[in-house]
């Protein structure tokens, strides 16, 4: 297939073009998506917090990166693309939704000043890190150990790994991100 | 640049992904269902006279019924295995199937004397049905979850009971070849009571496995 169904939606020709090999144009695609998200989140997202609204655009992207060939280029974009959506935003709602969120400042005076913010910079301890990487899934664990603490080159780990690079930059984005809520976890 | 910009960046990075496609998923999934359902057939045998059974039209019945099921809950659940798309005909089709399969059943219940009506039924040859026909599912089941994963189910529980109901009604259409109950009180019922079963197996696994 050559062209989409709809070709007045650039979206939909950015991501044609995208799933059939040009970065490009996946990246000029993402850009655009971006913004759009941030829309979406704002709207149906009132019960988050603002300050996660853009934590829960960047799960998003992802789910869309990940699940980006069951787009059906004879089938409009948009439908797909609102659906991805939608079922992220639920899916934060419902895994925020039970932690009650207060906002910080009101308790400045009151709380001990913190360490720092960073989960792993903070806990420079090796126990403590090891604990807060046993939390993890072992390959996710060895994908933070690997890049984020020894620095080892990304292409070392993915062939070691057997990931691919992509795969690997996904499961450290998403193990970072594990690993910031536990730290506030811990704290809280 | 934002943490937004370089994770977009570190994305556009990526290889294309494989294409989706149903009709690998459908092939795949019609040889998982097929295989397990011949080695079963080839073990026990067809029933004896299978034709000339099939003089009897209920007969028959009880092998199409569960290929219409099998088929169109395959349809359907590949068409909800990419956002945004509505489950279609062969969603609607779905309860044409279970609708005779209900008339069957009261009509024969309306036909038949009663001393008749649930002669056949004893623990040997219900277990033996629903036994064989929940086993048949077993390899079906795992394997459609497992090739549905590829894609994106907006409702999991939902697409993990068309998988049940798909693996089951397959199973069942092999099962069929082999059953000599031509009773629609009994193959109605049994036949309903094991796709029943894998179906709401279907949903609980599908609701862990198919979330993405």
């Amino acid at each position: 297939m050559t062209s989409p169904e709809d070709p007045e939606d650039p979206l939909a020709v950015q991501l044609l073009a995208a799933n059939a090999g040009d970065g490009q144009a996946y990246a000029r695609f993402l850009q655009a998506v971006a913004p759009v998200l941030r829309g979406i989140v704002r709207a149906r997202g009132r019960s988050l917090p603002p300050d996660q609204h853009e934590d829960i655009v960047q799960e998003i992207l992802l789910a869309i990166h990940l699940k980006r060939q069951t787009w059906d280029p004879a089938s409009p974009l948009r439908p797909w693309l609102y659906a991805i959506a939608r079922y992220k935003v639920i899916d934060a709602c419902r895994r925020r939704g039970i932690r009650v969120h207060l906002p910080i400042e009101d308790y400045s005076d009151v709380l001990p000043a913190e360490e720092g913010a960073d989960p792993l910079a903070a806990r420079d301890d090796r126990r403590e890190v090891d604990r807060l990487l046993g939390q993890l899934d072992p390959r996710s664990a060895e994908v933070v150990r690997a890049l984020a603490l020894r620095e080892e080159a990304p292409g070392d780990v993915s062939a070691r790994l057997a990931m691919s690079p992509g795969n690997l930059r996904v499961t450290l984005h998403r193990a970072m991100k594990r690993l910031a809520t536990f730290g506030q976890e811990d704290k809280s | 640049m934002t943490s937004t910009d370089e994770l977009i960046a570190r994305l556009a990075e990526d290889p294309p992904p494989p294409a989706f496609s149903p009709r690998r998923i459908a092939a795949l999934a019609m040889a998982s269902i097929a295989l397990p359902a011949a080695a079963f057939l080839l073990a026990a045998g067809m029933r004896p006279a299978l034709l000339s059974a099939w003089v009897n039209p209920l007969v028959p019945l009880k092998t199409a019924l569960p290929l219409a099921i099998c088929v169109l809950s395959l349809l359907t659940l590949l068409r909800l295995a990419r956002p945004g798309a509505r489950p279609g005909i062969a969603g609607w089709l779905l309860l044409t199937p279970v609708a005779a399969a209900t008339v069957l059943w009261l009509g024969a219940f309306a036909l038949l004397p009663p001393a008749e009506r649930f002669a056949e039924v004893g623990i040997a040859s219900v277990g033996e049905c629903l036994g064989a026909i929940i086993l048949l599912s077993i390899i079906p089941t795992v394997c459609i979850l497992r090739l549905l994963r590829e894609g994106a189910a907006m409702n999991p529980p939902l697409s993990g009971a068309l998988v049940g109901m798909t693996a089951a009604a397959g199973a069942a259409t092999g099962y069929s070849l082999f059953c000599t109950q031509d009773n629609p009180l009994f193959f109605v019922s049994w036949y309903g009571l094991a796709l029943l079963v894998v179906t709401g197996a279907g949903a609980a696994f599908g609701g862990r496995v198919l979330r993405w």
